[in-house]
């Protein structure tokens, strides 16, 4: 949560990136690009085209990226091909023979198979009520790649929309954002995440329970906790996009357009929005991992997603009281957690570099 | 100075308004009546009047808040939901020589650990001490503080069973012992949510130590020190370090920021009876002033800290001046 914070403050403070960051060296494969009198010519590359260039020579970046595809894959598709593995046995409990299709799914209990380590019946064991420790990660997968998304299209949409305008036109629109933001900032975010979740919790899984896979198996608060995390979010994108707005209007681009009787509306749209992509695409990445890590804050808390539904956060809470009979089940949640943060921190690190060479010390 | 001063206490006048009247309005517009909760199952409709009319429930919203923010400036944070007839402020005079406890260690041990382990990293950039060191402050940066947290307990836990169950070190994993005291049952459950509580500021501090170290070696006066056949120490900690603190203070306020956010997870997860696990607790009972209480303690906090850092700014840096 602050790490978004400090960020904030960095750009703040005058880190601001140039609007059209130009590499500090040309490699061979950027200059093909610069017309060779008499030699062949080929289209010039865009720099979003290097700036990709750029992001593809950087191995941690790219491993990390292709882990993370590869985690969203699991979370995706991994459920309907696991209900389809393995065979079906007999509960001694009930005398009835359960398929993988019941097993093997993320809610239900099997009193007779309590906290297994891993087999071939169950990949990576099971908790303390049965449940498949596999199937229950995936979904928690599932619910960060959720919240992740939903949270970064509120931030970005909301972010670019307000930072646009309070750096464009300036007057009481920025004004109404430089108090937000200072109140946002005093307002510890995860406060404000504790509140509204625990508070208005309970009314949201009344409310959302008829949407069909949102509102089951304790998952309506997702959507809360989402507005929540994404009203914490945006504040720091529009600052940041105001900031470099406030760059862009400057630049001689901008006045030529304006020269030549172009409406502010289309400057906006045009010149101004295109050329804050690298900025913002360095603060989603960023806000992406911090709103997964709060999502599973919140649900190590109790307040995020109910039990029988499944998050990261909500499997570490669940396994802390048998840390001492079976850690496994405690570490699982954290390693998958500490995975994914970590990739996240070296694509951040990537797409800064890439996309703001000049971040570089 | 003063009219610095006096524009930032508008600033925090600002914030404490809009702070208490968020969680005002969230709790005025909460589901469930706090009243009828409080008086069970079996009550006439005069205890409900009665009862409602101590709360000061039957009055406007408008008036009900206005009274409350009256109240906050002689620190009379009402009367809780949940344990009938007990001041708010006697139920958080438990919980914040505690959390203060905790803040000031963490906040130590961010400075006394973090900022030699950037030094340590500036003076040998680029060997692999440096690259070790800041390799690991990476790592420590980002994991989130709760995994942290999970992974010290199952880490203590482990290690009473390799040293023999029972007749093992026997290391508790969750409480807090009494505030401010330091026998050694106190320590031993201190220790470990002290460490983690600071690992966050700590990565935080030596990274940034670092980069600001690295910039100050470089600069021209630094050389003339050299040139001049300064000893190291006397360039390192008298030319170089006093220069690199400036920015290292001006961050205080976001490792403070740092610190209200860890205190959550901390206090949950370690189960210390601070203002933290306190406010998580009455946000699970509804109980609307204890938690009107301590948001406005931490907000006020936080503004607090960024205050201080603000003005420390000036002192340490002299050709600063406040706008």
């Amino acid at each position: 949560m602050d790490i978004r914070k400090d960020q904030g403050r960095e750009y703040a403070q005058g880190a601001m990136m140039s609007p059209n960051p130009e590499p500090e060296m040309i490699t061979m494969d950027e200059a093909v690009g610069i017309p060779m009198p008499g030699g062949p010519t080929k289209r010039p590359v865009s720099p979003l085209q290097e700036s990709l260039g750029r992001l593809r020579r950087d191995t941690r970046a790219m491993i990390s990226i292709g882990v993370l595809a590869f985690l969203v894959l699991v979370a995706l598709i991994g459920p309907s091909i696991y209900t389809h593995i393995g065979a079906p046995f007999v509960s001694s409990v009930t005398n009835q023979s359960i398929g993988p299709q019941d097993y093997h799914g993320y809610t239900h209990e099997e009193l007779e198979n309590q906290d297994q380590g891993p087999s071939a019946m169950y990949w990576l064991g099971t908790d303390n009520l049965g449940r498949d420790e596999l199937a229950r990660l995936m979904q928690g997968l599932l619910v960060s790649l959720f919240v992740a998304v939903f949270v970064e299209i509120f931030d970005i949409t909301l972010g670019l929309l307000v930072g646009v305008l309070a750096g464009y036109y300036g007057g009481i629109i920025d004004q109404f954002l430089a108090r937000f933001t200072d109140l946002m900032l005093a307002f510890p975010g995860l406060l404000l995440i504790i509140l509204v979740a625990g508070i208005f919790g309970p009314s949201a899984d009344t409310a959302f329970a008829h949407i069909p896979i949102l509102g089951a198996n304790g998952n309506a608060r997702l959507l809360l906790v989402g507005i929540v995390i994404a009203v914490t979010a945006w504040p720091l994108m529009a600052r940041v996009v105001r900031g470099q707005t406030l760059q862009l209007k400057e630049q001689q681009f901008v006045e030529a357009a304006r020269t030549s009787g172009t409406t502010n509306t289309r400057i906006i749209m045009r010149h101004i929005i295109p050329n804050l992509f690298s900025v913002v695409i360095i603060v989603a990445t960023l806000d992406i991992s911090v709103t997964i890590i709060s999502e599973a804050g919140i649900s190590v808390l109790g307040l995020g997603v109910q039990p029988p539904g499944s998050s990261i956060g909500l499997m570490i809470s669940e396994a802390q009281n048998y840390i001492s009979t079976h850690p496994w089940e405690e570490l699982l949640p954290c390693i998958a957690l500490i995975i994914i943060v970590l990739c996240f921190s070296f694509i951040g690190d990537g797409v800064r570099d890439a996309f703001d060479p000049r971040s570089k010390d | 100075m003063v009219q610095f001063l006096v524009k930032r206490f508008i600033g925090l006048l600002f914030v404490v308004i809009g702070v208490t009247f968020i969680t005002f309005i969230m709790g005025l517009n909460a589901p469930g009546d706090p009243v009828t909760i409080l008086l069970g199952q079996h009550f006439n409709q005069a205890q409900y009047v009665a009862l409602k009319h101590v709360y000061g429930l039957d009055l406007p919203w408008y008036t009900q808040y206005w009274n409350y923010l009256r109240n906050l400036f002689t620190f009379n944070f009402g009367l809780s939901y949940e344990y009938k007839n007990r001041a708010v402020v006697d139920i958080l005079a438990g919980g914040l020589p505690i959390t203060l406890e905790l803040g000031m260690w963490g906040l130590l041990l961010t400075f006394v650990i973090g900022i030699p382990l950037g030094i340590l990293s500036a003076l040998k950039a680029n060997t692999w001490i440096d690259t070790t060191n800041m390799t690991v402050m990476l790592v420590l940066y980002a994991i989130p503080v709760f995994i942290m947290a999970v992974l010290a307990q199952v880490f203590l836990v482990w290690l009473d069973k390799v040293t023999g169950g029972q007749n093992g070190i026997m290391w508790p994993v969750s409480g807090w012992g009494s505030a401010w005291q330091y026998g050694l049952t106190d320590i031993q459950f201190k220790l470990a949510p002290v460490i983690v509580f600071a690992l966050g500021g700590v990565a935080y501090y030596a990274r940034l130590t670092r980069t600001t170290m690295l910039e100050v070696l470089r600069q021209d006066y630094v050389r003339t020190a050299r040139a001049k056949g300064l000893r190291e120490r006397v360039v390192v900690y008298r030319h170089a370090l006093r220069n690199a603190m400036i920015p290292l203070i001006t961050v205080i306020g976001i490792a403070i920021g740092f610190l209200v956010t860890g205190a959550f997870f901390i206090e949950n997860i370690f189960n210390i009876p601070g203002i933290a696990n306190i406010t998580v607790t009455s946000v699970f009972n509804r109980d609307y002033p204890v938690i009107q209480a301590t948001t406005v303690l931490l907000a006020v906090a936080v503004v607090l800290a960024n205050l201080l850092s603000d003005i420390l700014y000036t002192i340490v840096d002299p050709r600063i001046k406040v706008e």
